[in-house]
């Protein structure tokens, strides 16, 4: 029986060879010098990241093979030289999928494979493996006994939020039990080829490089971070053969868990901890979180579907819908409200009006959920906090849909949920046991009223939510920095992105859009040692520039040294640092001395001739780069944005849905700060130019956009 | 973290010499020079005085005794001696643990710790134990370990521990241990004037002697110690002469036997001595091993370790060390007048280990408390007494995790297990390891220093090389002393591994090392070697695993090496043991084909080289892989 190393070796020799004979094809083809054509700006991801080579053309491939590759490939019966053999066939795969890429300009795939992961989804990742939402990515191999038990496992993966990537068989065995695959359900299909097994590898090392700031080139870095904080493994089923023994013992270098069913051709291999056969493949999943340590945080929910983080993203499309809650054409609000104890009786669910059973497939219905809380800690400050969670809580459920809050709210709940049971006392209890398990250090007692009756929906709407609504905006209005005794600092992001260190202000709520100041305050009152520390202001060094002593040594805490100083208003002076999960970044535009703003979701180019990906991978990870800064969406139109450089009249771009976004509250500001009327319309975007400075300045000169007269930034 | 190096370590000692030099000290260094060159015949094995009829020596023209008796022989009879003093010496001391363990009582100054334990060895040798109070358990315990010392019948008890294979080979080659006192008396008897001359027979018993001490004596000195004071755990601790405090009452404990030190242990941390430490203008009371003693107290308490065998001297060079209790074993006759230059109190306890300019405070299970008290308290009044002038504790200290006896070894590889699939509480994940690759083998380097090494070199140098090549090191003795002083028992010197021991070491969380214990705790490892066995269904000897002593001196050593060799592990020698003067020794004992390899399926090797030491040994431990198709 040969050896373990051996294998590994002879499965490292045939991907190579596949490898080799991938790139001659595509030079054949195409020529050295064309272009590969993977999305990101991270060139091949794998290779850039394990050995800092950046590859951009088929030439370059070929001499990376036979270079850095080819060197990794050493044969003593060691294993490191098991472990550098198992990157070199992850390496290798990454090669032949990137030609792939590059043969097909592009789009070698279609449903139900993805394929490669673009940055931006990775970045989107960034949050929910943070709040350990996603606790785990799983790759799975092969062919499962019966499609029956792939589906199986993947599904049960998913109902515990964990990112399935499929590769080979099982792909076609899960959607012949009928699952949907895609990035929203966060079960895809990675490709039928051993090689894309480099695409699930990519994202846990560009992970490393964005959020974690690891050096690109550093292998011992890489490993090391994603063995500490990537909660990754693979499950290979029967019969595994060299090529995937030996992306296994790359898995097993990063850090990842292979387990398996192949207990005859892997009885010599067994690896505690690393290697795991499991004969019995229902028992996969319960193995595979043991042998990696992944914990799942259990909600015990009654409810007649499935409740899962992995849910999220999905949508309910018109067709699929049994019934819509509409805040734009019926009454459509959710509002939470601070109760005394003694008013509240804990658990008790009340309906007024009919259920949903009761209307006609298709409707839209009116809707109000009044959510009453108490508590011997509790604030209404942080009502809002809660009641922006709902979105999170409701949009879990397995076949329901949610977007928008106050009374804006939408709710689709599709007919496969409808026809599981699933009835409005349901959501009743979603919410119930999301407030009563998150916010237990506040919350006593908490009951839920959902109204559906048009009448009594339409009368709480005008008589209690909008006027606690206004009250609430009036709060909101008069925080500002300089009204607060104090800020907040946010480390949640450090289980990623170890040293960055976010300050959370009034009119500055952290870069990933979902922590704000009264976020930051209940999270620090609900777990006083938690991410969330205070942060007094009682020393300023400098108001304009946002510089704060007590600010200083926060960072410099918090970050372990790594940060001395951030200023809070500046982009050029010490900016604030990002992890890297920022929905937006805003960039120097040097010909119009202004700034470009970029959100997540914009794939295009941008007046600096760079993507959101491109622009994103230069900064991240904790690190301080002048002139380039991650930020919420909401910061936009904050006075205190980049108010050290003269404030948001530096905004010179932005794509149109984000600027359509904020351009309420951004014209407003603009109003006040400057007295210009309609600020959003002399902002560049995508209909005006997409990757041409100059055509941007023509336009900014054309409105009289005020950045013109500005001093330079530089 | 860094490790020490050799050239650190010895610019202190050569500082410590000075201070020596200055108060008139003599020193080993310098009695090493008065006694080189070492007499040819002595170190060939080839001078018998057996009789009043020699000395003989053996020479080209004088090829044979007065006797008659030939080169083959004396060398043999020699090492037979030699054993048969070493197996002695560990049973002795396991004799000494089964007598404290037969005066334990509830609330006395010796109790069992660790119940479990009895109890598992009761059941081990079929006593009941249901219904019985502990106490009375152990000392029916007590009494039968002592019958093992001089029963008139049968082998010994913990035989039934080896595998089936081993048990049977022992059977077969007729070196089963009987009574331990019997092997040690058969073997003198041997060796008298006009007994056996023949080298395959003498070699022969020098196994079973072995046996007697490993499997016997040794083993209950293990096991009882373990019942009375604890099983070792991991426990964090610092080593080398930097752990003596310049500010503190540093009493030193040095020897063997866990039954003083425990006790000097327990009264450094009365508060009334403390108290009186403080009012002596100490800030308080610093207790540190030496020698074996420091590996026991170090594996069971986490008390510092202070130095290896040849560096005993030096922590009274310090001027800081207000004591020196021993008990028996390795001590340097030296430690007396040495003392005397400077306030240094050196207290033998031992009726076994008496000598001159020592104060003999004698210590027995009955007072040991009240002399434990005692000791620590002259210790704390001599505080005032130190010349400050001469007080120079060298800035050495690196961090050690020790105390990983085969169940806490056990306990930490239940951390790989997964309960989905795993059996727990055994060795297999070691053996998944070594089947699969991951870890290349496991060596077991034990044993003392040897001015004919310098000093620790052998040992670090070994290990080193071997954690490089993915190969875990288990020691014990001045063996783990040397790991630990340069740091290598520190969890971070992971980075000095190879990958595959890098991954076991984050992931089993232990330190590339792992401390057994003292050198009576080489029975440990002989469980270790059982247990793999039956784990992995490989024999003891077809195992990857290898003994190895870079600086042994002792006769306790060639013990320990025989009941290794025995046991089916193959044993590599940095110093010789006497035998290079009859080439029909050597082969019987290091032969390829030899007898050892045919009896036991294992053999010496001696190599002085000890680059040539490592690769030698990665090789045969390559070859025991090829051999099993891993």
């Amino acid at each position: 029986m040969k050896t373990l190393i051996q294998r590994v070796f002879d499965g490292n020799d045939e991907m190579y060879a596949q490898a080799v004979a991938a790139v001659a094809e595509a030079e054949a083809k195409l020529g050295a010098d064309a272009p590969v054509k993977m999305d990101t700006a991270y060139y091949l991801p794998c290779l850039y990241a394990m050995n800092g080579i950046k590859v951009t053309t088929i030439g370059e491939a070929k001499a990376a093979l036979e270079g850095p590759i080819k060197d990794y490939m050493t044969r003593n019966l060691r294993t490191q030289d098991v472990f550098t053999s198992g990157v070199a066939t992850a390496l290798s795969g990454e090669i032949i999928e990137a030609m792939k890429y590059t043969m097909a300009d592009g789009q070698p795939y279609e449903y139900p494979v993805m394929g490669h992961f673009t940055d931006a989804q990775i970045r989107e990742l960034g949050v929910p493996l943070v709040t350990n939402d996603i606790p785990g990515v799983a790759v799975i191999i092969g062919e499962a006994p019966t499609a029956e038990q792939a589906a199986n496992l993947a599904k049960e993966y998913q109902s515990q939020g964990i990112f399935v990537c499929l590769l080979g068989k099982c792909i076609d065995q899960c959607v012949e039990q009928g699952m949907k695959l895609g990035f929203n359900l966060r079960c895809v299909g990675i490709g039928y080829d051993l090689s894309a097994v480099a695409h699930a590898v990519s994202v846990t090392l560009r992970t490393a490089i964005i959020f974690g700031n690891q050096q690109p080139g550093d292998y011992e870095g890489m490993w090391t971070y994603t063995m500490a904080r990537m909660f990754a493994f693979v499950n290979a089923f029967a019969p595994v053969p060299d090529l995937t023994v030996a992306c296994g013992a790359g898995a097993i270098q990063l850090g990842f868990p292979v387990i398996s069913n192949d207990l005859e051709g892997l009885a010599n291999c067994r690896i505690p901890k690393s290697l795991v056969l499991q004969g019995n493949v229902d028992e996969f999943n319960a193995t595979s979180l043991e042998a990696r340590g992944i914990k799942i945080k259990i909600t015990k929910m009654d409810i007649p579907v499935a409740f899962s983080t992995a849910f999220e993203g999905e949508i309910v499309r018109r067709g699929d819908m049994q019934i819509e809650f509409d805040g734009s054409r019926k009454t459509g609000l959710e509002l939470v409200r601070t109760k005394e104890l003694s008013e509240i009786e804990d658990h008790k669910f009340t309906l007024i009006g009919p259920d949903i059973d009761a209307f006609e497939p298709g409707s839209k219905v009116d809707y109000a959920i009044v959510v009453d809380v108490a508590g011997k800690s509790m604030s209404t400050d942080f009502e809002s906090v809660f009641e922006r969670k709902f979105h999170s809580f409701i949009n879990c459920i397995e076949g329901v849909m949610h977007t928008g809050q106050r009374d804006l709210v939408r709710i689709r709940i599709n007919k496969d949920a409808f026809n599981a049971g699933f009835r409005l006392k349901d959501l009743a209890e979603v919410v119930y046991v999301k407030i009563m398990s998150e916010y237990d250090a506040v919350v006593d007692k908490c009951q839920v009223t959902i109204v559906t009756d048009p009448e009594e929906a339409a009368r709480i709407r005008k008589e209690v939510a909008i006027p606690l609504y206004d009250k609430r905006d009036e709060r909101l209005n008069s925080l500002t920095d300089e009204n607060v005794d104090q800020f907040y600092t946010c480390i949640m992001c450090q289980s990623f992105s170890p040293s960055h260190v976010c300050i959370v202000t009034p009119e500055r709520l952290g870069l990933c859009g979902a922590v704000s100041w009264l976020d930051a305050k209940a999270t620090n009152e609900l777990d006083p040692t938690g991410p969330c520390q205070i942060v007094p202001k009682e020393h300023i060094i400098d108001e304009n520039i946002g510089r704060w002593e007590e600010v200083n040594e926060a960072v410099n805490k918090y970050s372990h040294g790594a940060l001395e100083s951030v200023t809070l208003y500046s982009i050029m002076e010490d900016p604030m640092t990002s992890c890297g999960c920022f929905e937006c970044i805003c960039g120097i535009e040097p010909f119009s001395n202004g700034v470009v703003i970029v959100n997540r979701e914009h794939t295009g180019l941008t007046p600096l001739g760079m993507t959101f990906s491109e622009m994103a991978s230069m900064t991240g990870g904790g690190v301080q780069t002048p002139g380039f800064m991650g930020h919420g969406k909401h910061f936009i139109a904050s006075k205190k944005f980049m108010k050290a450089e003269g404030g948001i009249a530096r905004i010179v771009w932005m794509p149109k849905d984000l600027k359509d976004s904020v351009a309420e509250r951004l014209n407003q500001t603009a109003k006040e700060l400057y007295g210009i009327d309609d600020f959003a319309s002399m902002i560049g975007d995508e209909t005006v130019t997409e990757g041409d400075p100059e055509a941007l300045v023509a336009f900014l000169s054309e409105v009289g956009h005020p950045a013109l007269e500005m001093e330079p930034m530089m | 973290m860094e490790l020490l190096t050799f050239e650190q370590v010895e610019k202190a000692t050569e500082r410590l010499l000075e201070t020596g030099a200055k108060v008139g000290a003599d020193s080993w260094q310098q009695r090493v020079k008065n006694q080189t060159p070492h007499c040819k015949f002595g170190e060939q094995g080839l001078c018998c005085k057996f009789c009043a009829m020699g000395p003989c020596r053996i020479t080209p023209k004088a090829p044979k005794g007065i006797c008659g008796c030939d080169a083959a022989g004396i060398v043999a009879r020699n090492y037979l001696n030699f054993t048969a003093s070493g197996s002695a010496t560990h049973s002795d001391h396991g004799r000494e643990i089964c007598h404290t363990l037969y005066q334990t009582k509830e609330g006395g100054n010796y109790q069992v710790k660790d119940p479990e334990k009895l109890i598992r060895i009761a059941h081990e040798w079929g006593v009941e134990t249901e219904g019985k109070d502990i106490y009375d358990l152990a000392h029916e315990m007590a009494e039968l370990a002592l019958l093992e010392y001089g029963k008139p019948f049968g082998v010994q008890r913990w035989l039934k521990r080896a595998p089936e294979h081993t048990q049977e080979i022992w059977k077969k080659v007729d070196i089963e241990p009987r009574a331990i006192d019997r092997e040690v008396s058969c073997s003198l008897h041997m060796t008298h004037m006009g007994c056996s001359s023949k080298a395959e027979a003498l070699l022969k018993q020098s196994l079973r002697a072995g046996l007697a001490d490993g499997w016997g004596g040794s083993m209950c000195g293990t096991e009882f110690s373990d019942v009375m004071f604890g099983t070792p755990k991991p426990v964090d601790t610092t080593a080398n002469l930097g752990v003596m405090e310049k500010d503190m009452v540093n009493i030193i404990v040095h020897g063997h036997d866990p039954s003083l030190s425990e006790m000097i242990v327990f009264y450094a941390q009365d508060p009334e001595l403390i108290a009186l430490a403080k009012a002596e203008g100490a800030k308080g009371i610093n207790v540190c091993g030496v020698c074996c003693t420091a590996n026991e107290v170090a594996m069971r308490h986490g008390i510092p370790m202070a130095g290896n065998f040849l560096q005993q001297e030096n922590v009274v060079l310090t001027g800081a060390a207000e004591a020196v209790v021993v008990d028996v074993q390795c001590i340097f006759p030296a430690l007396g007048p040495l003392s005397k230059c400077f306030h240094t109190k050196f207290i033998t306890t031992s009726p076994i280990a008496q000598m001159p300019d020592s104060e003999f405070i004698r210590f027995n299970p009955e007072n040991a408390g009240e002399n434990a008290y005692n000791i620590v308290k002259m210790a704390v009044e001599n505080f005032k007494n130190r010349k400050p002038e001469l007080v120079h504790i060298p800035d050495l200290k690196t961090k050690a995790t020790v105390g990983y006896s085969v169940e806490a070894i056990k306990k930490c590889l239940d951390r790989v297990t997964n309960s989905h699939v795993d059996e727990t509480y055994t060795f297999k994940p070691l053996v998944e390891c070594i089947r699969s690759g991951v870890l290349r083998g496991a060596v077991a380097i034990v044993g003392c220093n040897n001015p004919k090494v310098r000093t620790d070199e052998g040992h670090i140098r070994l290990m080193k090389k071997f954690l490089e090549n993915d190969i875990i090191v288990a020691v014990t003795g001045c063996a783990a002393q040397a790991a630990a002083k340069y740091g290598l028992m520190d969890k971070e010197a992971k980075k000095f591994c190879g990958a595959g021991l890098r991954r076991v070491c984050t992931l089993v969380d232990i330190p590339p090392i792992l401390h057994m214990g003292s050198c009576v705790d080489i029975s440990r490892m002989m469980i270790l070697a059982a247990e793999v066995s039956k784990d992995s269904g490989w024999n003891i000897s077809e195992i990857p695993l290898l003994g190895c002593a870079p600086e042994w001196m002792s006769q306790k050593a060639v013990s320990i090496g025989n009941y290794v060799v025995a046991t089916g592990i193959d044993t590599y020698l940095g110093v010789d043991p006497y035998t290079a003067g009859s080439k029909e020794c050597e082969e019987i004992m290091q032969g390829e084909n030899g007898l050892f390899k045919q009896w036991v399926e294992a053999k010496y090797t001696v190599e002085h080289d000890i680059d040539k030491l490592a690769d030698v040994m990665i090789e045969a431990i390559e070859a025991k892989r090829t051999a099993i198709g891993i």
